[in-house]
């Protein structure tokens, strides 16, 4: 997508919304149309996985951007919002709808409070409390049996209809791909005119010089919490959305090692850049997946190219894509 | 309990030799090594294999050699020219790494889990406390004490131990004074790995191989480094032996709580301390 563009330098704080609504829009019937294109079932679960660790790899990539806070367990959102919905539905005790509802919220309003005490921490001191969060959970699901089905994780037989709608929807590539895809769009949308608000700016004055900001007189506390709330509230969405798809919930989606691809998905796609995240989980699913039917060492080829894409072009896919915009903006005429 | 104890040291140790280099690297090169696991679980096989043509101390040492080769290899093709990016990019580099050496030993071993004998002459009990031990924990529990001994008297007599603890300090004001700082820590990430080829060799007896065990040790090594403090040895020391003990005792008395106790400490550790024990200026 054209974020570049909406970067202008001639751009006001509010200038460009509505040129990324008409984007934001133009992307939600893409996601309603490419089903319609697109008929191989094989490609549309692809893209559909695809979109939901789309949704991880940007809640890694927002903190990063708007706090400059790298998390090694962002997995913690994306496998609590899972795990909380499957549970919910499993007791059968609240209505379907909720349990969704409270997938999403549960986890935002624990990744506020542990971020009220987490974020007084910087650094590698930082990433290192994320990454000890998430190992909690993962050892608590791995070990309490009776809940959460250990290593054998959970499936989940949805309820035949939410809200009126047949349960269906979200197990059928097709459609499922289209609410992944516009939730998607819907998120990238949000965080865009949120980075552009006030609140952005006081985010971002933040992460450069927290010090200065709060000499200004701001409080940087609440601030940095919110922003890690969202971003928590993102990976829970795609967690969510990830227990709705497969129906299946494992204790994998809250490793390290899920952390860590998310955390390479949003830097290979170019953290500084709001679609660089999502894209760069696209472009690594879709990278693995065709590697996985050639050769059984696609592990190994995505490392060396994981190496060579960081050292080689640190801006990540994104970047790349900003400064070619710019030579060719640069080579037409005014 | 005496056993418990005991057991408590030998894992305990292990921790030690494996973050240690974690500590050195973390110290010199202000990097986050995710592949430090990786190169454990490498050195476990290239010891297996060895071993099982020459015998267990061939077989270190050929780890070891190795490992210590791939460290300069790591620090003059990785961490060098890395070194004035943001520290981020070195992370995920590593990362890189992790997933390509995982591939290489699931090529060339397979991925199924393989059990290691204990070298022979070492596999008997003696008799400790009034209880039996087997003689080759005692080794990897004297082992670690040599390893403490040696990187100690090392880093506090030696004129490069001196150049390391200064660049662990700061790297720009000790080469300003005309240490070369990337030979220091060429040598220090050599060390680093080596002793990452080395632990692998000693715990492949103790645990079974496969090519996802270093990514379970590393997550109890970023414990280790962090509780610790991170860029200190003598912390990481005690907080190497304190994890052990913990890790042996929560399995025998809270077997559901084994293995999230060690990062509710780490948690509690940085919140209250977020340098970690020994308390050095860092992050």
């Amino acid at each position: 997508m054209t974020t570049t563009r909406l970067r202008g330098p001639h751009a006001g704080p509010w200038g460009p919304i509505p040129a990324a609504a008409f984007l934001a829009l133009l992307s939600g019937l893409v996601g309603i149309g490419l089903p319609f294109v697109i008929t191989a079932p094989t490609a549309m679960t692809l893209m559909t996985q695809g979109t939901i660790n789309a949704i991880l790899a940007t809640s890694v990539g927002y903190l990063i951007r708007q706090s400059g806070f790298v998390s090694f367990g962002q997995a913690s959102f994306f496998g609590l919002g899972a795990y909380v919905t499957a549970l919910l539905i499993k007791s059968a005790a609240l209505p379907f709808a909720v349990a969704v509802l409270l997938g999403v919220l549960l986890p935002t309003l624990f990744g506020f409070l542990i971020s009220l005490v987490i974020v007084r921490v910087s650094g590698v001191a930082f990433s290192m409390l994320t990454l000890a969060v998430a190992q909690v959970f993962y050892e608590i699901v791995v070990k309490w049996r009776d809940l959460a089905g250990g290593d054998d994780g959970l499936s989940v037989t949805l309820p035949a209809t939410f809200i009126g709608i047949p349960s269906s929807v979200f197990q059928t590539p097709t459609t499922m791909f289209a609410i992944c895809w516009i939730t998607l769009t819907l998120i990238l949308f949000l965080m865009y005119c949120l980075s552009r608000s006030r609140f952005g700016m006081l985010c971002s004055a933040i992460r450069d010089n927290e010090e200065r900001a709060r000499f200004i007189g701001y409080g940087t506390l609440l601030p940095r919490a919110v922003i890690f709330a969202i971003s928590s509230a993102s990976g829970a969405i795609g967690g969510v959305l990830f227990c709705l798809y497969n129906g299946f919930v494992s204790p994998d989606i809250l490793h390290w090692t899920m952390s860590g691809a998310a955390l390479v998905m949003a830097i290979v796609g170019g953290a500084e850049f709001v679609v660089g995240p999502a894209l760069g989980a696209l472009v690594y699913l879709g990278v693995k997946d065709a590697l996985g039917n050639i050769t059984e060492h696609w592990q190994a080829i995505v490392g060396i190219a994981l190496i060579i894409v960081t050292v080689g072009w640190p801006t990540g896919i994104a970047g790349l894509f900003n400064t070619l915009w710019k030579r060719v903006r640069a080579a037409r005429p005014a | 309990m005496i056993t418990q104890i005991l057991n408590g040291l030998v894992y305990g140790g292990l921790l030690y030799i494996l973050s240690v280099g974690l500590v050195l690297i973390f110290g010199l090169r202000r990097v986050v090594n995710f592949a430090h696991g990786s190169l454990f679980m490498i050195g476990a096989y290239i010891g297996y294999s060895v071993t099982a043509r020459a015998g267990f101390l061939p077989g270190l040492v050929s780890a070891v050699v190795v490992m210590a080769a791939f460290g300069v290899l790591l620090d003059v093709g990785v961490f060098r020219p890395l070194q004035r990016h943001d520290p981020l990019l070195t992370v995920l580099v590593t990362f890189g790494i992790l997933m390509v050496l995982e591939d290489v030993a699931r090529s060339v071993w397979g991925k199924d889990y393989i059990t290691v004998a204990v070298p022979a002459g070492l596999d008997g009990n003696a008799s400790l406390f009034g209880v039996a031990f087997p003689i080759y924990r005692l080794m990897v529990i004297a082992l670690s004490l040599l390893t403490v001994s040696v990187l100690a008297i090392w880093l506090k007599r030696s004129a490069i131990g001196l150049y390391v603890r200064a660049s662990s300090a700061d790297p720009l004001v000790t080469a300003m004074q005309g240490v070369n700082t990337d030979r220091v820590s060429a040598m220090v990430v050599a060390i680093g790995a080596g002793l990452a080829g080395m632990s692998g060799v000693i715990a492949a007896p103790l645990m079974a191989l496969s090519p996802s065990m270093g990514s379970y040790i590393l997550v109890d090594c970023f414990i280790v480094v962090v509780v610790g403090g991170l860029g200190s040895f003598v912390g990481a020391f005690v907080a190497a032996m304190f994890i052990g003990q913990i890790h042996n005792f929560g399995i025998v008395y809270l077997p559901w709580a084994a293995s999230s106790i060690p990062f509710v400490i780490m948690i509690a550790v940085l919140i209250w301390r977020p340098t970690g024990l020994s308390g050095k200026a860092a992050t």
